[in-house]
């Protein structure tokens, strides 16, 4: 097709001016689409990294012995390392750690592989509950065992005095196991989730080849099954160490007051306490996260794209194993759990919240629910004014907090799978890193940020703060819908001469609509029970729902802290109840 | 193909560069469609074709070149021009038919309408013109996921010409359907794209779908393109190797030609193990003489006598043959090689006969190795 014609044709088109070839260059990458994910790509890095970096020079300031000059040096870390009470609770962060990931995993697994796989009787009622504490917040559980079993106090103590006459006490969970069985219980659906999403997937065949090499099902479910979802296993036991270290509010209520440190409490006291030293907080935070970011990424990396090797994603029915009698036990150990990781501490927390105060014994002439109209409703210049505060600011921040992040999670989503290229790439890889970092190590990389900022002393830095920790978790209930949205659908909006953001508007949102909300929702619940980035950020007037429970469990009476908290686990259950109406199951395992 | 003047391009195509990584998608490729013409590129998975038209759309950016529709340059990296797709005026029917899940057919076909502004009286007529045309005039009310795949095709086409754009373009948009409906779409598609007349690029891997419904066929392998030409063109006269092989069934033998007897034809001589012989043929373009060379000879145009006709002489053994009611499938060996040969089924050959293969000089090719 070398036709002398055609050749001369080209000739002819006129070449445009080196200026206007400028401005058509201009104008053909200055774009709505290439303006917002460029714009959203560079707010994800910069709230991401900004933090995380101010963390790493801070921890090289040192503060001189007065307080009021610094210096650069290595004072810190050589601190870190001399100091005994940071030694003692790196130690203790180690310890319970470990026990409520072995206490999750064990339960986690079992309670998975009863619901996907076995004949227990009620097991499709009984997963919503398995999955309750999920939902709800762990420091309220904390208050809420510690009403349980405290030695004096404990309704089960106090029970088992009466019923029983057991002298002195029964449980005491004041201590480092008292907070290892409250973390443990309520990050058991972090493991179940991981596990039972591998149980449901895996190919029935797998374990039907066992049983005619004539293998048992006892032998099948040993060598096959589990091996199978060890990946499964694997990830979640990570997530629970990760998220047990990085935990506040249990050791808070049921480690500190009793001599039990751990580095988060520390953190916390070099952040706001009476030995202020941020310099030391940041090397400390830089100290967590940098252990905490390793084991997420060993997670990220090496163990969960092995999940996929030996399990693949076809609807498959499992295969269901008869128990027999055993289906019982199986049926009394699941309600066993949902007994003492929903129903106990819910039950306890509010007929504490019904009495004027807390004795460890049931005064049925004394209830009333003059609590909550005190912290619900009584503005007074005290701790209490906190609370009711907290409840309004706690619906601001996770309601805007939501939508500001589901909206970042939307572009950002956009830009990795629309997208191709190093951006993307990168982009991927930021939305990871908050993931691999406590709350509490974010919160003080903000705080080091921006405590110089005018966003200081305001909602928005604990804006700020929520969003760069928790829009992964957005970011990833969008992608799960969008991976499974053809990008044609898109295209075909552009050629049928929409724009990127009417195509944006009016064809993407809507199909992404199902992962869009369910982000939103479940976001809103984190924001809405989140402590650990609250309590470093807030001041006075800029205090979360959570923030209020803690002023209440600290200068108040239990009671009141009782009233409060079951107001934010009744609206934390409500949200349960949408969110599961939203979202699937495996919405959750992100 | 003869110089002279060509018909006006509509579409025009140059210099096509386009890199994914250090690989190249698409290297160096020039075409043109002239108004109204219905243009298909075919070749197999990888080979560049769906890349070049996602080019044409605009979805992708080019590394060179130029894209010209009806004389404007919606790119050109020399003038660094790229006109956004949604400023096209393409229309375009995905391999997926990408019908918006969450719309009403009605709905879908209108949106192009809408967007463009179009009164709510005239949307409404042309929308219940069009999908009159493709035939889903009923379908109107049901959501994109009631339909069938052969429907969702049909709406598919109804949005991407519901604004009468001035270029369409399909995706394998055939790909997803059985092959009964493939090949009744097929003709529909053609028929649709002939009443409305809009110019149409093609992207297939399925040859007999570009030979049925093509004006032009662009064979392409490894982002460039083997050869252009109407369907009988690209069948009878191949090129070279490749497009021979790729299009039809083509019995293949290298040899060399040693002789040129006129214009355009000489002999070849094909060597096969112990066999060899001369053959006349017809000489493909760029084929000299001495110059190695490759005989393509179509199945249907070799004959299997059981009598000895004398030179030149292919004698060869009947490996097997299958009866296929109209004709008949044999395999004949000679030499090394095993010829395919489709004949008439009253010669009722047998497997392990010996038989003289006679060629037809007029549609035996020596091509481009």
């Amino acid at each position: 097709m070398a036709e002398p014609v055609q050749v001369e044709r080209v000739a002819a088109f006129d070449r445009a001016s080196a200026s206007r070839r400028w401005r058509n260059l201009a104008g053909s990458l200055i774009t709505q689409e290439s303006v917002i994910t460029l714009g959203a790509s560079l707010v994800v890095a910069v709230a991401v990294l900004l933090p995380l970096a101010t963390l790493i020079v801070s921890s090289f300031r040192v503060l001189d012995f007065l307080g009021f000059d610094t210096h650069w040096g290595l004072d810190n870390y050589r601190t870190l390392v001399s100091d005994r009470i940071i030694r003692k609770a790196f130690l203790n962060t180690l310890f319970i750690s470990t026990g409520s990931m072995l206490l999750a995993t064990v339960l986690g697994v079992a309670l998975a592989w009863i619901n996907a796989r076995t004949n227990c009787p009620g097991r499709e009622r009984l997963e919503p509950f398995n999955l309750v504490p999920f939902f709800l917040s762990p420091f309220v559980g904390a208050i809420a065992w510690h009403n349980l079993a405290a030695p004096r106090t404990g309704l089960l103590n106090a029970w088992a005095r009466d019923l029983f006459g057991v002298r002195g006490h029964l449980l005491n969970v004041d201590n480092l196991f008292g907070v290892i069985w409250v973390t443990g219980i309520f990050f058991t659906p972090l493991v179940y989730l991981f596990v039972v999403g591998s149980l449901r997937r895996m190919d029935p065949s797998l374990e039907d080849s066992a049983r005619t090499t004539g293998a048992g099902i006892v032998r099948t479910t040993l060598t096959v099954t589990l091996p199978l979802v060890t990946p499964g296993i694997l990830s979640g036991a990570i997530i629970v160490f990760v998220t047990s270290a990085g935990e506040f509010g249990v050791p808070f209520k049921l480690g500190v007051p009793y001599g039990w440190e751990t580095l988060t409490t520390q953190i916390f006291s070099k952040a706001v306490g009476d030995d202020a030293n941020h310099y030391m907080g940041a090397t400390m935070s830089m100290t967590l996260g940098v252990i905490t970011a390793f084991f997420v990424w060993i997670q990220q990396r090496i163990i969960a794209p092995r999940a996929f090797t030996t399990v693949t994603g076809k609807g498959f029915r499992p295969n269901v194993v008869d128990l027999g009698g055993w289906k019982w036990v199986a049926l009394a150990f699941n309600l066993a759990f949902v007994l003492v990781a929903v129903v106990l501490p819910i039950f306890c927390l509010f007929v504490v919240s019904l009495h004027p105060v807390w004795e460890g014994g049931i005064i049925p002439a004394d209830l009333t629910f003059w609590n909550y109209q005190k912290v619900l409703f009584f503005w007074r210049p005290d701790a209490i004014h906190s609370a009711t505060n907290g409840i309004y600011n706690s619906f601001i921040l996770a309601f805007t907090g939501a939508t500001l992040a589901m909206a970042l999670a939307l572009v950002v989503s956009y830009m990795i799978h629309r997208t191709k290229g190093a951006g993307a790439r990168i982009l991927d890889f930021l939305c990871v890193v908050p993931i691999g970092f406590p709350g509490i190590v974010i919160a003080m990389g903000v705080l080091v940020t921006y405590i110089k900022t005018p966003i200081y002393a305001t909602l928005w830095i604990l804006l700020l703060g929520y969003i760069t920790r928790f829009f992964p978790y957005g970011q990833r209930n969008v992608s799960a819908v969008m991976m499974a949205v053809s990008e044609e659908l898109d295209q075909s909006s552009r050629m049928a001469g929409a724009s990127w953001l009417t195509t944006l508007r009016r064809i993407t949102i809507p199909l992404l609509k199902p992962g869009i909300f369910a982000g939103w929702v479940l976001l809103f619940i984190i924001f809405l029970r989140e402590l650990s980035i609250s309590i470093i950020l807030y001041t006075s007037g800029t205090e979360t729902l959570s923030v209020g429970v803690y002023y209440l469990a600290n200068f108040e009476n239990e009671p009141l802290t009782a009233a409060l908290s079951i107001a934010q686990t009744v609206v934390l259950l409500l949200c349960v109840v949408v969110f599961r109406r939203v979202a699937g199951r495996e919405a959750l395992t992100a | 193909m003869e110089a002279g003047s060509p018909a006006p391009r509509h579409l025009e195509v140059r210099g096509l560069v386009k890199s994914f990584g250090p690989e190249r998608a698409v290297d160096d490729i020039s075409f043109g469609v002239p108004r109204g013409k219905f243009l298909t590129l075919l070749g197999p998975s990888g080979c560049g074709k769906t890349t070049t038209l996602m080019c044409i759309a605009g979805l992708h950016r080019l590394d060179a070149g130029e894209i010209r529709v009806g004389g404007v340059a919606y790119t050109s990296v020399a003038d660094r021009i790229f006109l956004a797709p949604e400023r096209r005026d393409i229309g375009m029917v995905f391999q997926s038919y990408a019908i918006w899940p969450h719309m009403t057919v009605a709905e879908n076909v209108a949106y192009p309408l809408e967007i463009r502004k179009v009164a709510r009286a005239e949307i409404h007529d042309r929308v219940a013109d069009v999908l009159r045309l493709v035939g889903l005039l009923e379908m109107a009310g049901k959501l994109a996921t009631q339909l069938s795949g052969g429907q969702q095709q049909r709406a598919a086409l109804a949005r991407a010409i519901v604004y009468r754009p001035k270029l369409l373009l399909f995706d394998e948009p055939l790909s997803n359907l059985d092959l009964k409906l493939r090949e009744q779409m097929r003709v529909e598609l053609k028929r649709i794209q002939r009443e409305v007349g809009i110019t149409s690029v093609y992207v297939t891997h399925d040859q007999a779908e570009a030979l049925v419904m093509s004006d032009e066929i662009i064979v392409m392998s490894d982002g460039r393109i083997q050869q252009t030409g109407d369907p009988h063109d690209i069948y009878a006269r191949p090129a070279n190797r490749y497009v021979s092989n790729f299009i039809g069934v083509a019995n293949l033998l290298p040899g060399r030609v040693v002789r040129v007897t006129a214009p355009g034809r000489g002999e070849i001589e094909v060597q096969e193990g112990a066999a060899r012989v001369r053959l006349p043929c017809r000489l493909g373009e760029g084929v000299g003489e001495g110059a190695p060379a490759v005989l393509s000879v179509r199945p249907e145009n070799v004959q299997a006598l059981r009598e000895d006709r004398g030179e030149p002489r292919l004698e060869g053994l009947v490996l097997q043959t299958i009866f296929l009611g109209n004709c008949l499938d044999c395999r004949v060996r000679w030499g090394a090689f095993e010829w395919k040969i489709l004949a008439h089924p009253r010669y009722l050959l047998r497997a392990g006969e010996r038989v003289f293969l006679r060629l037809d000089p007029e549609h035996s090719l020596a091509v481009r190795p």
